[in-house]
């Protein structure tokens, strides 16, 4: 009988239980059983077994299925742990807040997080041709000091793209203020008024064809093909030429009604995500802003991007951009007569940058580019978020295992009732589940509730995305996966119970887990101490730059803006203004010590030394005679310019740093150079120009005129009246153009508005980790405190103290915390010393910062514990002992 | 004019019971179904079938015994009743009525 050996198949078999009813079993097994035979004699088993299968399968018929209320007791169960679940939730409502409540705050912290990173992640990824523009970004190694930048010389764009057939498209902007970008006056040519407007930048026709712009109005390909044609944006159209297409329209910029700018088109607004923020895209066609200046390789003003073809190699380009130095910048540099140009050209190197790098991988590359976001940020922040989530599950782990002992005898029971280990392990993690998701329901709506606060603190406009797709499965894939991580470990150990302990009363009353309870406590309070001390040394490092003394005098200084329209009548109105009793002193300059302002980067040398020498790279202001004595800045040594020298025009006042820098120790009188020899009148001290993080860079003061802003030195008790009479005086001199004014405090300030807004997302989400963490370690100091009623009340009766008790009961956890303070402060030490490294001016970590953060989580820590202690302490012994 | 509740279907498995008599359990039905109509039919099929006629009142049926190949499990054996005879010679007369009026085969071959 060989055929013995052949059985119908498991698996078919198997399949068809699971659904056939089972008054249909017996004799549907057989009929199938004894097919299985008769095909075996016909046929090969494996057709045989095939035949089975259909067999089956063709019982999938209505009259064979099983009814599922009929015959399974699996719905009845699961309704069953539901019910007891939502009982125990209902009956134990201090646990069941903090595991709930806890559980959300970390979910809702998470989801904002997440929006905040999602919103970072998503800039310049909208590209039509995305995957192939890049940015070509230049690399100057010097003694071994790297240095890239974005600025490329005029004519690279057509150089690169004439001499790599890689290159399809190559476009360059221009966004110096000294040229005329930035910010300016404009109006349309028939209207009188100007209006103040930012996002002024000078660009190639390729460079919107790179982006591939959306067009509103008008032709991408033409649009900016014609000299001084002019894209503006749907916002600005709108403005001023509401309901019309302005497309051929003129503007007039800054009053210079001889050039008025052709609208060539109008494009859609770049989006918030986007590394652009222009409205006024004025053509390069045709402009120079000096005579020569599209054929010369000395001077670096154009961040270039580049389309390549499908298919390039970027590392192979990158390698062959190698030649643009040899044929371009190497003869320029021997004919000026730089003694080290061949050890320059091979110093230098290009990179070409993803378009969807530059805002979060920009570091060390200077670049124009306004809000950078920082990789850094967004992976530290994402681990804040996961950290706080861990605590939240922390706590459900902790408190679900502490409170075992109330659930053993259910175990037990159900145990010997008849529960599989799965059954119990099942139980509590669809418990788990029911708590994950009310927490998660409660936490999306937190989440909901604080989006506009979280907003206002990271200087974001998010919004939630209710509309799209995927937030449902995704929200309720990660409630399922969270509810069952947090619910893992639980539903383990409390299913290891033994029916027959249990049931003899002899269950480890919750303290048997106590490690594994301790070791995560101390988890959850080294990462809220973290937080802490890093939030302590973020707020120490803003207030340190703040109050910092950056060399000149910031306050009582007024900044009107957009006076570069004025002409002649500037003269006109810093008389008038100088005529105002609280008017200190007036200059007029638009170099300030504040970021936005302009700048101007210049090669100096002592004289006659520019081609034996390298030379020293410094700004070259260009200011009036009341500047010094306007911003506050201290002479070191020589004097102020003075208008009654008349040689004074070709004199210069320099900083300390560029004294140095010169190999100068008494350098009034000395000469120097850039294209021009001057005498150097004057050495102020150093001042803080640009932001903190950087070095202070040598400087260069001299005569002229850069008429956009007049800085007002005041000296007013009431600086509202002073305001308004200024007011009067603009409105006299400038009838055209609303007033536009700003303080040198408040502009200094807004310069660290990224480090202030860091701190405060720290100390939210510090509070946070603490706040969870707290829910935690309360509920878990009243469930011990529960468990050893009995006892307190012994040693109560025996004449223990209030103090004994209390002490007898916070030990244990400030031992915990203590030990947590032992790990975190290395840790955080570790993580702020990093973080400082960006700026050039820093506060000291000082101990006093660990100590402070380490007092302030035992304080924390015994304020949650002292009250539950304090209660027990205070308890009437007789009230715990009388019930046994 | 006599409405048949039978399917074309289900008076052929109807007429199979008959004919098999103490043999008649689902999966010899389907056999001999094959073998006399020349086409498979699967034994979910006429489970199925069996079971609506059951429901209608034109078949009874009890377990019967078990044998080896069957694993030792019990067979249902399926027995017409009187009803169904009557439903399933009703059907036939009303075939047959049916066969006369039909000009170009009325002969006597098939009374």
């Amino acid at each position: 009988m060989e055929n013995k050996k052949h059985t119908p198949p498991r698996l078919a078999r198997r399949f068809l239980l699971t659904f056939l009813r089972h008054d249909l079993a017996e004799e549907v097994q057989g009929d199938l059983d004894e097919k299985f035979l008769s095909m075996l004699r016909k046929t090969t088993p494996a057709r045989a077994k095939l035949q089975y299968w259909y067999q089956v399968l063709q019982y999938l018929r209505p009259f064979a299925i099983r009814k599922s209320t009929s015959s399974s007791n699996h719905y009845a169960m699961f309704r069953n742990y539901f019910k007891i679940g939502w009982r125990n939730l209902a009956k134990q409502k201090m646990y069941s807040f903090v595991k709930i409540g806890g559980f959300a705050l970390g979910i809702a912290a998470c989801l904002l997080i997440a929006l905040f990173i999602r919103d970072e992640l998503s800039y310049d990824q909208f590209y039509a041709d995305g995957n192939r523009i890049y940015r070509v970004v230049e690399v100057y190694t010097d003694h071994g000091e790297t240095e890239r930048g974005v600025w490329m010389e005029a004519p690279f764009a057509a150089a690169v793209k004439t001499d790599y057939p890689e290159i399809e498209k190559a476009g360059r902007y221009n966004p110096v203020e000294l040229f005329g970008a930035g910010s300016n006056q404009i109006r349309p040519d028939n209207g009188m008024d100007n209006t103040y407007e930012e996002g002024f930048v000078f660009a190639d026709q390729e460079f919107l064809e790179i982006l591939k712009v959306p067009m509103v109005y008008g032709n991408l390909a033409h649009c900016l093909d014609q000299p001084n044609s002019m894209v503006i944006t749907k916002s600005k159209a709108d403005k001023y030429f509401p309901g019309e297409n302005p497309v051929g329209q003129l503007m007039v910029v800054n009053d210079d009604a001889k050039q008025p700018y052709k609208i060539g088109g109008v494009i859609e607004d770049f989006p918030a995500n986007s590394q652009f923020d222009f409205h006024f895209i004025i053509t390069m066609k045709e402009r120079e802003f000096w005579q020569g200046e599209s054929n010369y390789w000395g001077a670096s003003n154009y961040p270039t991007y580049l389309l390549l073809r499908p298919g390039t190699d970027v590392k192979q380009l990158e390698k062959k951009l190698l030649r643009v130095t040899e044929k371009y910048l190497l003869p320029l540099w021997i004919e000026q007569g730089r003694s080290n140009a061949k050890q320059m050209a091979k110093d230098m190197q290009y990179e070409l940058q993803p378009i969807a790098n530059v805002h979060l991988r920009n570091a060390g590359i200077e670049d124009p580019v306004p809000s950078h976001g920082d990789i850094r940020f967004v992976w530290l922040f994402g681990v804040v978020a996961a950290f706080i989530l861990i605590i939240a599950c922390i706590n459900f782990i902790n408190l679900s295992t502490a409170k075992s002992a109330n659930r053993a005898k259910e175990v037990g029971l159900r145990k010997t009732v008849g529960s599989f280990r799965s059954n119990i392990i099942n139980q509590f993690l669809i418990e788990s589940l029911l708590f994950s998701f009310l927490s998660f329901t409660l936490g999306l709506l937190l989440a909901w509730l604080f989006l506009p606060y979280f907003n206002v603190l990271a200087s974001k406009s998010l919004s939630f995305p209710w509309n799209e797709w995927w937030l449902a499965p995704v929200m309720l894939g990660s409630c399922v996966l969270i509810g069952l991580l947090a619910g893992l470990y639980p539903s383990f150990y409390l299913s290891s119970f033994k029916p027959i302990q249990v049931l003899k009363g002899n269950v480890s009353r919750g303290s048997k887990n106590a490690t594994t309870r301790s070791v995560l406590v101390v988890f959850q309070f080294t990462t809220s101490i973290i937080l802490i001390i890093s939030t302590f040394v973020i707020y120490r490092q803003v207030h340190y730059i703040l109050t910092k003394d950056a060399g000149f005098d910031k306050e009582q200084v007024l900044l009107l803006q957009g006076t570069n329209t004025l002409g002649d009548k500037l003269k006109t109105l810093k008389d008038e203004l100088l005529q105002l009793a609280d008017v200190k002193s007036v200059s007029v300059s638009d170099y300030l010590p504040i970021n936005g302002t302009k700048r101007n980067g210049n090669g100096f040398w002592l004289e006659g030394r520019n081609t034996i020498d390298k030379s020293i790279g410094g700004q070259f202001w260009q200011v009036d005679h009341d500047y010094v004595k306007t911003m506050g800045l201290r002479l070191a040594a020589g004097r102020d310019f003075s208008r009654d020298m008349a040689s004074d025009s070709s004199a210069v006042i320099i900083n300390q740093k560029m004294a140095k820098e010169l190999g100068l120790t008494d350098p009034v009188g000395k000469r120097m150079m850039n294209w021009q020899v001057y005498t150097i009148i004057g050495v102020v001290e150093d001042f803080n120009f640009d932001s903190f993080r950087s070095d202070i860079s040598p400087l260069v003061l001299k005569l002229g005129t850069s008429p956009k802003i007049v800085s007002v030195k005041l000296n007013a008790k009431d600086v509202t009246t002073t305001l308004a009479s200024i007011e009067t005086i603009w409105k006299r001199v400038v009838p055209h153009q609303a007033i536009r004014y700003s303080f040198l405090d408040e502009r200094f300030n807004r310069m660290y508005d990224d480090v202030q807004r860091m701190g405060h997302i720290f100390t939210t989400f510090a509070v946070l980790a603490i706040i969870v963490a707290c829910l935690g370690l309360f509920a878990l100091s009243a469930f011990m405190i529960e468990q050893r009623g009995k006892e307190i009340s012994i040693r109560l009766v025996l004449g223990a103290s209030m103090e004994n008790i209390f002490r007898l009961l916070t030990f244990n956890f400030v031992k915990l915390v203590l030990i947590s303070i032992v790990i975190a402060a290395p840790v955080a030490w570790y993580m702020m010393d990093k973080w400082l490294q960006d700026f050039s001016y820093k506060t000291e970590l000082s101990w006093d910062v660990f100590a402070l953060g380490g007092v302030m989580a035992v304080v924390i820590a015994l304020i949650t514990i002292s009250y539950q202690a304090i209660r027990a302490g205070l308890a009437n012994p007789a009230a715990s002992l009388r019930s046994e | 004019m006599i409405e048949t509740r039978l399917g074309e279907f289900e008076e052929v498995i109807l007429l199979l019971v008959g004919i098999l008599g103490e043999e008649a359990y689902a999966f010899n039905i389907a056999e001999e179904f094959e073998s006399q109509a020349g086409r498979p039919v699967s034994i979910g099929a006429v489970h199925s079938t069996l079971t609506r006629l059951e429901e209608k009142g034109f078949l009874t049926s009890q377990m019967g015994e078990s044998t080896a190949e069957r694993g030792g499990r019990r067979k249902r054996i399926y027995t017409i009743t009187a009803y169904g005879r009557k439903t399933l010679s009703a059907a036939r007369d009303f075939r047959i009525a049916l066969w006369k009026q039909f000009p170009g085969f009325a002969t006597s071959k098939l009374s």
